[in-house]
């Protein structure tokens, strides 16, 4: 596909280049002291790009680490920027595409593998190399580095994991004399003791801008041993055991587990109905005690499906490098740096979400971080990526199916409870691939 | 005569006479037979000087819709142009029911944002237009929903009627109506998002049609009040014939703003539930942005841009019609 692009005469990025260039070539002569530029060359700045991963501090401490890196000689510092995600697609696609993007960024979970297809990702089979040396491969936790994998090499540096796991409410599961749940039958019994005092055991949202639906229903089905992408890489949700996860949900939704208006529930509804004591189970990512202020929100541990497996879903959250750098040395420098000082922003408990690295998960601070240590304690050795049951590492096709219409629609369809489990299934495979 | 009667009559005393009135007409007409040289390098001139600014408006408007043209004819993604598949969007999207679906909402949500927010903002012109005490802070209050942002007034309308435990939707249940999920229901959540396009377009309606009801001669009033006609009967034969070239083009700007609506569905229902109310621009931005197709994407919005182009131009040759009338 670079290919073709390169060998046309005229191509949207030459035109911008040629603009951009023209536009800003008497401003560069203006600031040029006659010396050489800084953005080309070796020591060129390094561009960071990071997301808003959790509330406001976290990219305050994020940019704190970033500025406070001193590179080695003859390389370039590093820069912090931040990119919201609700624009973060075209925010990335067109950097990258006018050549104007970060050297290191994170951001989507399967930003680096859909880039690393198109030819625009620095592998990071070099940095790994370095890490092997100095020991810093041994602290990432296993299987870190598999999700990482991709046929030409490693497409990004694991970062955090997003999980989506269940909670509870303590005092109202107390107050209600409910046993927490370890099985979905058990689930299935508070389900219906809760219904009759109002509350809901499967609390979710499916609303705009809200993924958390159907990514826990996805959930429920690695839960069950299924999940959405076989062996070949290919989207085929339709099959026995998420049949039987989705048979399993709509007896949920039968006995009352789901509020009924969930379906477009957006996160500030979800978090005002754990606020206003309607949610007392339910599925979000780590982090849901910050983000609704509730003290009393734990984090519950898996349940065995009713074939008997644990499981869930969780995200791989990387950094990437990519190939448009001042600098691959100067890249890599500076994500070396950052994946070594990043424990700061668990310390400071700005980021909620499961540190990759072992020496985190054991640290004093993040044991106070009681979503992330629930996360890592209960879900991390059972959570699956959505590649499941095909393989762990995950590709770009995923991208057809994660967080698309079709899939939300679905999530819709499934939490309404209005139609057959295999129709859904069959009904989203088929929306997904006319997609 | 009108100046259109004497166009289209092609009256050769026309241009006297406008010329008498003082009134130009300033490059429809053809040149003098013999232009002088000097004449012709003034037009050279001229083309020479206005170079840049019509470089400038290409680049601004012509290669932006070139190149999506462009792109809604390959397979290509977010940061390349993929292979070239001719006019296979066009035809998959064409073939698709999502798509069908999309533009069947798209239709409704026009038809109701159009009609539903001139009727409304007309009476209210209507009602401001007899002089009211404080007419000025309704009419500052009457502007809101159109002036405060659309994402604090979506969130403002998702607060109202979310969640069981919101204002709407517990008024609904104490008034003997159950439980009502405005969001969740896939007919009440497309009337819903249609009465929020009503609610938060009718103040633009309601300055369109005001403006136009101002210039209206309050002696034509008058004098049909002496030929004995009703209050409606003025309505129908005077106002409404002389503010109709200002509601045909608040139809067509209407008609724009709701196809071309995003803010408002993504922020209420992100065209759910179960794509009950996607329109064809949410359809148009998750294609491109979240299923990261811009080929099939664009030419939605191509495929869009047709429509309007033809209802606008409909519409035009209305307000054409007005004048000449």
């Amino acid at each position: 596909m670079t290919d073709q692009l390169q060998s046309k005469g005229f191509s949207r990025r030459g035109f911008l280049g040629f603009a951009g260039a023209a536009a800003a070539l008497p401003l560069l002569a203006a600031c040029s002291g006659g010396g050489g530029g800084s953005s080309g060359g070796k020591g060129g700045i390094i561009k960071f790009w990071n997301m808003p991963w959790a509330s406001p501090a976290f990219n305050v401490k994020d940019k704190q680490i970033t500025l406070a890196y001193k590179p080695p000689k003859g390389l370039g510092a590093a820069t912090y920027q931040i990119v919201q995600w609700a624009t973060f697609t075209q925010t990335f696609g067109s950097a990258i595409a006018s050549n104007t993007g970060p050297a290191v960024s994170s951001g989507g979970g399967l930003q680096a593998f859909q880039y690393a297809a198109q030819g625009k990702i620095a592998y990071a089979d070099n940095l790994i190399a370095t890490f092997k040396k100095d020991g810093t491969y041994d602290d990432f936790v296993d299987g870190a580095w598999d999700a990482m994998k991709t046929d030409k090499g490693y497409a990004a540096v694991p970062y955090a994991y997003d999980m989506r796991v269940m909670y509870y409410r303590k005092s109202l599961i107390e107050k209600n004399n409910i046993t927490l749940p370890t099985t979905w039958d058990e689930w299935l019994a508070v389900a219906k003791d809760l219904k009759k005092v109002g509350m809901y055991a499967y609390g979710v949202g499916g609303g705009a801008g809200n993924n958390v639906g159907v990514q826990s229903l996805i959930s429920l089905m690695i839960n069950n041993g299924g999940g959405v992408f076989d062996a070949d890489k290919k989207f085929n949700p339709v099959t026995d055991k998420n049949i039987e996860a989705m048979d399993f949900v709509r007896e949920l939704i039968s006995a009352g587990a789901v509020d009924p208006s969930s379906v477009t529930y957006t996160p500030d509804n979800v978090y005002a109905q754990w606020k206003a004591n309607k949610f007392v189970i339910g599925f979000w990512s780590p982090g849901l005690s910050v983000n609704t202020g509730l003290s009393d929100i734990e984090v519950m541990p898996p349940l065995k499906s009713r074939s008997g497996e644990s499981g869930a879903l969780y995200f791989p959250n990387n950094l990437m490098m990519y190939k448009e750098t001042p600098s691959q040395e100067g890249s890599e420098a500076f994500l070396s740096y950052y994946v070594k000082n990043m424990h700061q922003l668990w310390d400071s408990q700005v980021f909620s979400s499961v540190p990759v690295l072992k020496s985190i998960v054991n640290s004093e601070p993040f044991k106070k971080n009681k979503d992330g240590l629930g996360a890592a304690k209960y879900y991390l050795p059972v959570a699956k990526t959505l590649a499941s049951p095909g393989g762990q590492a995950v590709f770009p096709a995923i991208a057809t199916m994660d967080g698309t219409a079709p899939s939300l629609a679905f999530g819709q369809v499934m939490l309404a409870g209005k139609t057959d489990s295999k129709k859904a299934l069959q009904d989203w495979k088929t929306a997904v691939e006319s997609a | 005569m009108t100046v259109t009667e004497e166009r289209a009559t092609g009256s050769a005393g026309g241009g006297l006479r406008r010329a008498r009135r003082g009134v130009g007409n300033a490059g429809s007409g053809p040149g003098p037979a013999g232009r002088r040289p000097h004449a012709r390098r003034g037009g050279l001139t001229f083309l020479f000087l206005a170079l840049p600014s019509v470089i400038l408006v290409l680049l601004l408007t012509a290669y932006p819709l070139v190149y999506a043209a462009y792109q809604s004819l390959h397979q290509g993604t977010l940061i390349s142009d993929g292979p070239f598949v001719g006019f296979k969007n066009y035809a998959n999207q064409l073939s698709s029911a999502a798509f069908w679906h999309a533009a069947g909402f798209t239709l409704l949500f026009t038809v109701v944002g159009v009609f539903g927010s001139w009727i409304v903002g007309l009476v209210f012109a209507l009602v401001l237009k007899a002089r009211l005490p404080a007419s000025g802070v309704f009419k500052v209050l009457l502007l809101l929903p159109w002036v405060v942002p659309v994402v604090v007034t979506a969130t403002a309308w998702n607060w109202l009627v979310a969640t069981p435990q919101s204002p709407l939707p517990v008024l609904a249940k104490a008034l003997g109506f159950g439980d009502v999920l405005f969001l969740a229901d896939p007919t009440l959540a497309i009337i819903l998002v249609c009465l929020f396009k009503v609610w938060v377009s009718f103040p633009f309606m309601m300055m369109m049609s005001s403006s136009a009801l101002a210039a209206v001669d309050t002696n034509v009033y008058e004098a049909a009040r002496v030929d004995g006609a009703n209050r409606w009967q003025t309505f129908r034969h005077i106002s409404m014939p002389i503010i109709a070239r200002s509601t045909y083009i608040s139809w067509i700007l209407m008609t724009i703003f709701c196809v071309n609506d995003f803010p408002t569905i993504f922020l209420l229902t992100g065209g759910g539930p179960a794509n009950a109310t996607m329109s064809l621009v949410v359809m148009a931005y998750t294609t491109t942005f979240q299923s990261f197709q811009p080929g099939p994407g664009v030419a939605i919005a191509f495929m869009m841009t047709l429509v309007l182009v033809v209802i606008s131009t409909v519409l035009y040759r209305q307000i054409r019609k007005v004048d000449i009338e």
